[in-house]
């Protein structure tokens, strides 16, 4: 038989959190369809994707739970911190308020994860350079100081 | 031999000798003789040893009987007429030899040619019958694979032999439309016995496949996938199956619910959805943010299972386990949801839990589909519950209020009860604003919600102010009305409320309105002037005729008016000190005023009139209207 009796050895469940219209959705869509979407709606509530990743030889199974960034569903969202293996931080290199807002989206991170939940912090729309509000050394900083893991990205390029 | 070859090296030495003994001679040399050579050859000759010569001599001898010279000159004649004869003897003879040889070969090659042509035919046939058995038959090794042990594995070449069993079952259809019947028949019944056989294997085998599915991560292998796409040719059987798979899912899912709630994570990371059971907006949004992944992944395991299924309904098989699969979780959610609502946490409580409930029906809905599944029969249930409770809890409160009906506070304001209502609705339509329900179920809710609190409230106001003055209800009714429609405005879907809201002040404002204007003309002195100027007709003779509207009465007043002018704000009712708001208050002061204008400006028209006999009326009243509201408008 060719193929691998199974689909895949593991399963890890991420979250993506942060401020309204800091791509989130974007970053999820690219990922899992390999697609830019241009003109996203708000994410209500919770959605999900799956992708199947090969690291070292191992087929993983990555579910990514997709919250909303309304505040107003804050409270919803916070529930599916819950078993997270991962959480993506997601903010807007080209406006400095989704920049400045991190610090209460770790604390929500922090209080709702187990210790050993890796936290990543992701700078969207580098693609944008043009507009950018926030250095990559500036956020690159906040990482260390906090113990995330960093990079910028675009979900569009 | 070896006796003549020492000859013929002694005859060369010799030569050899002679040769150098010759040297300068012209002579030719012995050894080139013709005749020595013939000689020496002769001489070498071995006759005895020669059996080819002897044979010759003995044959010679036989006819050569006469050693004549006559005879012995025919020799060569005879022998080569001897020759001739036996050569044609031979020809002759060799001729007949080849006559019955052709006889009887003749014979044998058409036997041969005969087998060999049967020879080809049968190949062809047997090739024919190889290609026959290829095409109709199976494999020893793909019969073993079919059949096998109850218990073997299912490969990817089992798959492939149910496949060839497939097509030749579909393909023997030919053969019964030629006149191969018996063998097609045959054929056929033999295919389609393999294939209940290799169903009923495959079968056992996914069914036992997906009892083994137990764990929370349930990875679907690719072979039982290409069971399912195998079995929805056999539906009865594909539905047990997905039936297997629904029931050890159902279970698993169970599982993994109580052990969320209960236990946790491992190593109780993250802590056990129970310990937030004190902060009921949190236990139930951690347990439905649960089943909604669950419910996710659920879903996910089956479209895995079914990928290959190409039959119609796959959605509403998907849709059917997953309702099966989350069956189970109904109870333990149902009793604690319970628990949380009739503990009765507060109506702002109850309501936010209200719209959770309708925001996981709506997310959840989204995965299974609406089919009549019970988790989603449950969540709205619950919804209804928590709702029901909700209104029951606001109309306690409302009727609270009536049964003790505070009296206004002195200073006309928002009584206590009131505001503590409105903060009630105010964070009430907080939490629906911030709710997640679709837009006609949340103006639903508010119609609903705005009806149970305001009515009783507006009838609180009215009866708490039913002892009060006209203008201390009025204000203390206008000072309500906006605290309610402050309150409202703030939030979606109050624009008819709004609009009742405003009518009922405007009806109390035309109250302070005319009260205002009236105390202003009562206090200065216009009041009886403007009253008896507004009654008084022409056949009742001049005005200056009746009495205490002579002239000095009118200029006392004057005196007064001018007072009034100079600082109005001296004839402010107290009432309107105590309106909470600035606009409506100054709206008072302007439309009132404009009043007390229009009043004078008809006591000025009348004095003015000569019919009315005022003497040097200019001199009575000299403020012209337009004087005087420009006076009063610099207010």
């Amino acid at each position: 038989m060719a193929t691998a009796p199974y689909n895949y050895s593991y399963i890890f469940k991420y979250i993506i959190i942060g401020d309204m219209g800091v791509g989130k959705s974007c970053l999820l869509h690219q990922f899992t369809e390999k697609k830019f979407m241009a003109d996203c709606p708000h994410t209500i509530g919770v959605e999900f994707g799956t992708r199947i990743i090969e690291v070292s030889g191992q087929k993983i199974k990555l579910q990514i739970w997709d919250t909303a960034g309304q505040e107003r569903f804050r409270a919803v969202t916070r529930s599916y911190y819950r078993g997270a293996a991962g959480a993506l931080m997601v903010y807007d290199i080209t406006r400095r308020s989704t920049y400045n807002h991190l610090s209460s989206w770790l604390t929500d991170a922090r209080n709702l994860t187990n210790p050993n939940t890796v936290i990543i912090l992701i700078g969207n729309k580098a693609d944008l350079e043009a507009q950018r509000d926030v250095t990559y050394e500036e956020a690159k900083q906040f990482a260390e100081e906090n113990g995330l893991l960093f990079l910028e990205a675009s979900a569009k390029t | 031999m070896a006796e003549g070859s020492r000859e013929v090296v002694a005859l060369s030495q010799s030569g050899a000798i002679n040769s150098l003994s010759n040297g300068g001679g012209g002579t030719s040399a012995q050894t080139n003789n013709p005749l020595s050579r013939k000689l020496h050859k002769i001489l070498e000759t071995r006759l005895d040893n020669d059996k080819e010569m002897l044979e010759a001599l003995k044959a010679l001898s036989a006819f050569f009987v006469e050693n004549s010279l006559r005879t012995r000159r025919n020799l060569r004649g005879d022998i080569e007429r001897r020759s001739l004869a036996i050569n044609q003897e031979f020809v002759s003879i060799f001729k007949e030899v080849k006559e019955a040889a052709k006889e009887q070969t003749q014979d044998l090659i058409v036997k041969t040619t005969k087998l060999q042509t049967e020879s080809q035919r049968l190949e062809i046939r047997a090739q024919v019958a190889d290609a026959f058995l290829s095409k109709f038959q199976l494999t020893a090794d793909e019969m073993s694979l079919l059949r096998g042990t109850r218990e073997g594995p299912i490969t990817e070449d089992f798959f492939k032999a149910l496949g060839r069993v497939k097509q030749i079952h579909n393909d023997v259809k030919v053969l019964l439309r030629t006149n191969q019947q018996t063998a097609g028949l045959e054929i056929m019944e033999q295919m389609a016995l393999l294939q209940e056989t290799a169903y009923e294997r495959l079968y056992r085998w996914a069914q036992s496949e997906c009892r083994a599915l137990t764990q929370e991560s349930c990875d679907i292998s690719p072979v039982l996938t290409e069971a399912m796409e195998a079995l929805q040719d056999r539906p009865v059987l594909y539905k047990y199956t997905l039936d297997e798979f629904g029931t050890a899912r159902r279970s698993t899912v169970v599982r993994g619910f109580i052990d969320a709630l209960t236990r946790g994570g491992p190593g109780g990371t993250p802590r056990p959805i129970e310990m937030h059971s004190h902060d009921p907006l949190r236990y139930v949004g951690d347990m439905l943010a649960w089943l909604h992944q669950a419910t996710a992944s659920e879903k996910e395991h089956l479209e895995a299972l079914l990928k290959l299924v190409t039959a119609q309904g796959v959605e509403e098989n998907i849709q059917e386990v997953v309702g099966h699969i989350t069956e189970g979780v109904c109870r333990p959610l149902k009793v604690r949801i319970e628990q949380v609502i009739v503990a009765e946490p507060g109506a702002v409580l109850l309501y936010k839990i209200s719209n959770l409930l309708k925001f996981y029906h709506h997310t959840i809905s989204g995965i299974v589909g609406n089919s009549a599944s019970t988790l989603l029969t449950t969540v709205e249930e619950m919804h209804l519950l928590s709702k029901k409770i909700f209104f029951n809890s606001l109309s306690l409160h409302a009727s609270k209020l009536m049964d003790k009906v505070e009296l206004p506070p002195p200073d006309l304001g928002p009584s206590s009860a009131l505001n503590q209502t409105l903060t009630l609705l105010r964070e009430v339509l907080a939490s629906h604003d911030s709710s997640v329900v679709p837009l006609d179920a949340r103006q639903a809710d508010f119609v609903q919600v705005l009806s149970c609190v305001l009515d009783p409230l507006l009838q609180m106001c009215t009866v708490s102010a039913s002892n009060l003055s006209t203008m201390d209800m009025a204000t203390f009714m206008v000072n309500s009305l906006y605290m309610m429609k402050t309150t409202l405005a703030l939030f979606e879907f109050t624009d008819r409320r709004l609009e009742m809201l405003q009518f009922q002040i405007e009806a109390h404002l035309d109250t302070l309105i005319n009260d205002q204007a009236s105390y202003v003309l009562t206090r200065a002195g216009l009041s009886y002037i403007y009253n008896i100027v507004q009654q008084h007709k022409p056949e009742q003779g001049p005005l200056a005729k009746v009495p205490n509207l002579d002239s000095v009465a009118l200029k006392t007043a004057m005196v007064q008016f001018d007072r009034y002018l100079a600082a109005p704000d001296n004839l402010l009712m107290p009432q309107l000190n105590f309106l909470l708001s600035a606009t409506v208050k100054e709206q008072i002061l302007k439309q009132s005023t404009d009043l007390v204008c229009r009043a004078y400006s008809e006591v000025h028209a009348a004095v003015m009139d000569p019919a009315n006999e005022y003497k040097d009326p200019e001199n009575i009243l000299h403020r012209s209207p337009q004087q005087v509201q420009a006076l009063l408008l610099m207010i």
